[in-house]
């Protein structure tokens, strides 16, 4: 068979499908991928596929199941040239990624045909030579540097754009040579008689006319281009699989939600920055002096700790200065023995550290649970009742002074006052705070004032000097924990209805969305159990809800098959993930990333699904947003990984622009015909909900046909399975990118909670060949975005958990992982720890 | 009778003879005589042969999965508290794997109709022990004969203060399509328990034992009688057929206690400006 022979069998029009393979003619017409004769939406049958097999996610493996129908002409000149140009196309387009020559050139001519636009028109008004004089040499180098970016213009239509004659491209063709011409003509006029310019003769007027026609044209071919490079039309074209919602002749309802169609970006351009980045953009903060104190509070639970923690972290912020703090705690509501981590700096924190610079002791117990965290010089406050023999402690009058004012449940402001006053703080931000949490009931402001009296005579030389910051800029920023940034950030992605069991550490954001229910329009129930919460939550989105379920490992364990039904009903589900260490019960309230392989791969039956796992509270934000929006875009589960450490560490956040977080709703208006599952280009059949339209919304978990029949035909299913692993295929395009800070050689590489512990331990280091490599979309990876890492000579995986789940997910993309770092103690990273650890690591490597 | 909740072109999965058939024709007949509209209602099921159903009319459907079909027509209606919504499934379905949602569900009062088939067998898996069988009966795996007490709904939804109670049995279907009909217009959670035989993996409990150990509830029936009603749903051999306990006045469903207004939530969004706000709090 020949190559033009070949061509007539492109599946078009009930003509057989062929494909050719290394010189092998294959009968494709059967197959449901190759319906049409077309494949992906990117290659088509009727032709050589040898090059372009290079570029599919499989390998030559997948034409074994085809029959052979012949064999292709060796000696063909036409499949060289073919398979030739292909492949030189390839290569120029990745030239053309790398070097952008169009959008590098074609700024000249636009900005100088809008220059001599603009100064014929000053000396229309004003007859001076100069500005003749300069409207003509403009004029002509616009035209000659027109002619320059007219080549890679084009190259680029024929390279990125396969010819595509879509208006946006004629429009642009048409007038880039009207413009072209009228220059040449334009410079002729010119240079046949430069007087010209000041007679109003038919070659005069002529002239002028072309050079503010041009002036014009090229803010068209400026207005076309731009709309070619972010429009989607550039994207249809350049993506391997295009959206498709054409198939089915659905309407989009009115209102705001339904007019969205599955090819709109969604409206997340930019993540917000960092804090730090924030800071120095706007307010210009320096960071001189780079000096932080730790303090460890413990006590029994019910002592008041967390009371302690939050007029503290007010305090030191309305001080200006940065504040950070976290907690661990024991499984139990009274008693034990917890501690909260305060940390305060000049500048941005954003993990704990395990030793401690001041110790503050509400108990007894607490002074011997903390003492693992005690460097050589740190200072130990405690009452003068806990006797402790041989101890550095200090002694002060907590109990007796709490005790004269009248309860000894001011023994936490007490402290409080004592610790402002050691710290020769201005007292006046701890007043306000107490003030503000108290709203002035009892007498903790005398008590901490009392403390702070005695804390002002105690001098402890050997603590670091805080300098004095009272930054503006700092006091404005905000206080939070992650589990409050998540709820916004799922609260921007319009969730409005959650169902959930309580679990540690996922209660938070049940308890933030019962908060905000008093505010929005959310539908809450507590559910019975997990399966019921996930079940709720899937009925919640099938009648048109944006909903979501709250839970740890346990409770996310049980809603396995209900994940599975989101995947194959191909209903939406937002799912927060809250880690806490396991198997069974583990430790309840303390973190570990280890539930990661469980969000991959629970639910039975391959589906497509998406993890998030944020590392800061803008990426709390971030992805709470994304996961709502991608949810309802894909029709599938998406899971937010959070941990106990990032649930309940507190962080500081700058302002967000909320009206950033457009929501868009994927929801189709039905017609009499519609069919729920409509196979589609993308996989993405419109979904519709019920009541909204005329048609009937038939979504069911057995496999089904398109209208959402039971099926047992196997060609069905095949087709079914496809659709749904379409959307899979097209998810990757979705994914946030990896970031990469420094310019090291040895990448050390992590995911979600663990981003502020080794930005911090990489700062300590300081060392010029480490880079820090963050994951928030953990799942699914995009093979292009890892390609990232190839440019590193080491990589050190740094992760909370036994099993480093995530460096196996690296492995499985073909990365090698040099070195692990892993932590499954109860806690999360301390970026002191984790200091002493990356060198570790560096040593063996070296 | 028209056929207006036909579903066409569809391949029905019972035995012949099956009490399926005439519960699927109940409930198309109610569905029509209450001239309820096909894209405002919606009937989730479970899995099972019961559970098929809704595969059969012409309406919106949710087929989930074993025993979760109550909590998915929850969020249906807190999603969309103006649709019609029918839970319906099998006894196993109901009672057995989704046995926790069932108590919870009467307890948030939603307002759905929940109609059980209830065969006393399990079809699909082809004829084990269901949780209403009756002690004695004896099956591939219960080969000594059911020892667990039969699980008894309409005493536990009473005890849980169900605002509608009934039993019908598909052996004396026009009666049954009254209770029907009287359920689908409560308002508030209604529950349907239907007698129905299997014909081919029970053949204790056939259409003749239905006939012969039920009876229908006389008029002079108090349906409003709490007290009357729990005797009544521990009364065996005849059980009582018909409306057990009604109460007219059964309170706010779960749909008006936590939603701010009845509104469809694809119609309502968020104040983003509110939410700056509430951020900046902070």
């Amino acid at each position: 068979m020949t190559v033009e022979e070949l061509k007539q069998y492109d599946g078009r029009n009930n003509a057989k499908a062929y494909v050719a393979y290394k010189n092998v003619v294959y009968d494709v017409t059967q197959s449901p991928l190759w319906q049409q004769g077309e494949h992906q939406g990117a290659h088509n049958a009727g032709i050589d596929l040898t090059s372009e097999l290079l570029g599919a996610p499989h390998g030559e493996e997948v034409f074994k199941k085809f029959p052979v129908v012949g064999t292709l002409e060796e000696a063909s000149q036409k499949k060289e040239e073919h398979s030739s140009s292909e492949l030189l196309k390839t290569h120029l387009r990745l030239l053309y990624k790398k070097y952008h020559p169009h959008p590098m050139t074609v700024h000249f001519p636009i900005a100088l045909h809008l220059f001599a636009a603009g100064f014929d028109i000053l000396f229309l008004a004003e007859k001076k030579d100069a500005y003749a004089i300069g409207v003509f040499y403009s004029f002509l180098v616009a035209t000659v540097m027109g002619f320059v970016a007219m080549v890679p213009g084009m190259l680029s239509w024929w390279i990125n754009y396969n010819l595509s004659t879509h208006y946006a491209f004629v429009v642009k063709l048409i007038v880039a040579a009207i413009t072209l011409v009228l220059g040449v003509i334009g410079i002729g006029i010119y240079l046949e008689n430069p007087n010209i310019v000041y007679d109003y003769s038919f070659l005069g007027v002529t002239y002028h006319a072309i050079v503010l026609l041009t002036g014009l044209n090229v803010i068209i071919l400026g207005y076309y281009g731009g709309k070619i490079s972010w429009g989607n039309l550039g994207e249809e074209k350049m993506q391997t699989v295009s959206f498709d919602t054409n198939e089915t002749d659905v309407m989009m309802a009115e209102g705001k939600f339904h007019d969205v169609d599955y090819e709109a970006p969604i409206g997340f351009s930019t993540p917000t920055s960092s804090v730090k980045a924030e800071l120095s953009a706007k307010h210009g903060v320096e960071e001189t002096h780079h000096v932080s104190i730790s303090i460890l509070i413990g006590g029994a639970a019910g002592l008041g700790i967390d009371t302690l923690e939050k007029i503290l972290s007010d305090a030191f912020k309305e001080s200006g200065y940065y504040v950070f703090s976290t907690k661990e705690f024991m499984s139990r509501v009274r008693g034990g023995s917890n501690t909260t981590l305060l940390r305060v700096a000049d500048f941005p924190l954003q993990a704990p550290c395990w030793e401690v610079d001041v110790a503050i002791a509400l108990d007894a117990l607490a002074l011997e649970h903390m003492k693992h965290r005690y460097k050589k010089d740190t200072v130990i406050f405690g009452d003068e009742s806990f006797n402790e023999k041989g101890s550095d402690m200090i002694a002060v009058e907590m109990k007796e002074s709490a005790k004269k004012f009248g309860d000894a449940r001011y023994a936490n402001t007490y402290m409080a006052g004592l610790l402002f006053g050691v710290l020769k703080m201005d007292k006046t931000a701890l007043m306000q705070s107490i003030e503000h949490h108290f709203k002035g009931e009892g007498a903790n402001k005398d008590v901490a004032e009392s403390g702070y009296e005695t804390g002002t005579d105690i001098a402890i030389p050997s603590l670091p000097q805080l300098p004095r910051l009272d930054n503006d800029a700092i006091k404005k920023l905000h206080l939070m924990d992650g589990t409050t940034a998540c709820g916004f950030g799922f609260l921007a992605g319009g969730c409005n209805m959650i169902t959930a069991y309580p679990m540690s550490p996922s209660t938070g954001v049940l308890n933030f969305m019962a908060s905000m229910s008093k505010e929005f329009d959310i539908a809450l129930e507590q559910s019975e159990d997990e399966i019921a919460s996930l079940m709720m939550t899937l009925g919640g989105w099938y009648g048109g809800a944006r909903a979501m379920t709250s839970t740890s490992g346990g409770g996310f364990a049980l809603m396995g098959e209900a994940l599975s039904l989101s995947g194959m009903t191909e209903t939406p589900a937002v799912i927060y993930l809250a880690q806490r260490p396991g198997p069974a019960t583990g430790l309840p309230t303390r973190s570990e990333q280890g539930d990661l392989n469980l969000a991959l791969y629970s639910g039975h039956g391959p589906f497509p699904r998406v993890v998030l796992a944020p590392g800061s509270l803008e990426e709390c934000i971030d992805c709470g947003y994304l996961a709502f929006e991608l949810a309802d875009r894909y029709q599938i589960p998406v899971i937010v990984l959070s941990d106990q450490y990032l649930a309940d560490s507190i962080f500081m956040i700058a302002d967000v622009d909320f009206s950033a977080y457009e929501e868009h709703r994927y929801i189709a208006k039905s017609t009499k015909e519609y069919e729920r599952y409509a196979d589609a280009h993308s996989g993405i059949s419109p979904r519709a909900v019920p009541g909204l339209g005329e048609g009937l919304i038939c979504a069911v978990g057995d496999e089904h046909d398109e209208r959402g029949q039971i099926t047992e035909d196997y060609e069905m299913r095949e087709q079914m399975v496809s659709k749904r692993a379409r959307k899979a295929a097209l998810l990757t395009q979705e994914a946030l990118a990896p970031t990469c800070k420094g310019k090291g050689e040895i990448a050390v590489i992590g995911w979600g909670s663990s981003k502020g512990a080794i930005a911090e331990a990489l700062e300590r280091l300081d060392d010029k060949r480490l880079s820090h490599v963050h994951f928030a979309w953990v799942h699914p990876l995009s093979p292009e975005q890892l390609s990232v890492l190839d440019g590193y000579k080491y990589k050190i995986v740094v992760e909370n958990n036994a099993d480093a789940a995530f460096a196996d997910q690296l492995k499985l993309h073909d990365i090698h992982v040099d070195d692990k770092i892993l932590q499954s103690n109860g806690f999360s990273f301390f970026a002191d720890q984790l200091t002493n650890m990356i060198e570790k690591s560096l040593k063996e490597l070296s | 009778m028209s056929h207006l909740f036909d579903r066409e072109n569809v391949d029905v999965a019972w035995c012949p003879g099956c009490g399926n058939f005439g519960i699927l024709k109940l409930i198309k007949e109610v569905l029509e005589e209450l001239q309820v509209e096909k894209n405002n209602t919606v009937i989730v099921s479970g899995i099972g042969q019961a559970a098929k159903t809704p595969y059969y009319v012409d309406t919106n459907m949710f087929g989930v999965l074993h025993g979760r079909a109550l909590p998915a027509a929850t969020g249906i209606k807190m999603a969309n508290p103006q649709l019609n919504v029918v839970a319906e499934g099998g006894d196993g379905d109901m009672y057995g794997e989704g046995g926790n949602h069932f108590i919870h569900t009467v307890r948030r009062n939603v307002n759905i109709v929940h109609v059980v088939h209830n065969n006393m067998v399990y079809g699909l898996t082809k004829g084990q022990a269901s949780p209403t069988s009756q002690k004695g009966f004896e099956t591939k795996v219960q080969v000594n004969g059911v020892t667990n007490e039969p699980f008894n709904p309409l005493a536990v939804a009473l005890s849980l203060r169900a605002g509608f109670v009934s039993r019908v049995s598909i052996a004396n279907a026009e009666h049954a399509k009254e209770v029907l009909k009287a359920a689908f217009l409560h308002h508030g959670y209604a529950l349907v328990d239907i007698f129905q035989p299997c014909v081919t993996f029970n053949k204790t409990n056939t259409y003749h034992w239905f006939r012969d150990n039920t009876y229908a509830l006389e008029d002079s029936y108090d349906s409003s009688d709490f007290n009357a009603a729990l005797g009544k749903a521990f009364e065996m051999m005849p059980m009582p057929l018909g409306v057990i306990y009604q109460n007219k006045n059964s309170g706010a469903t779960l749909e008006e206690n936590i939603r701010k207004s009845g509104e469809p939530l694809y119609r309502t969004s968020h104040d983003l400006g509110k939410i700056q706000e509430l951020f900046e709090s902070y």
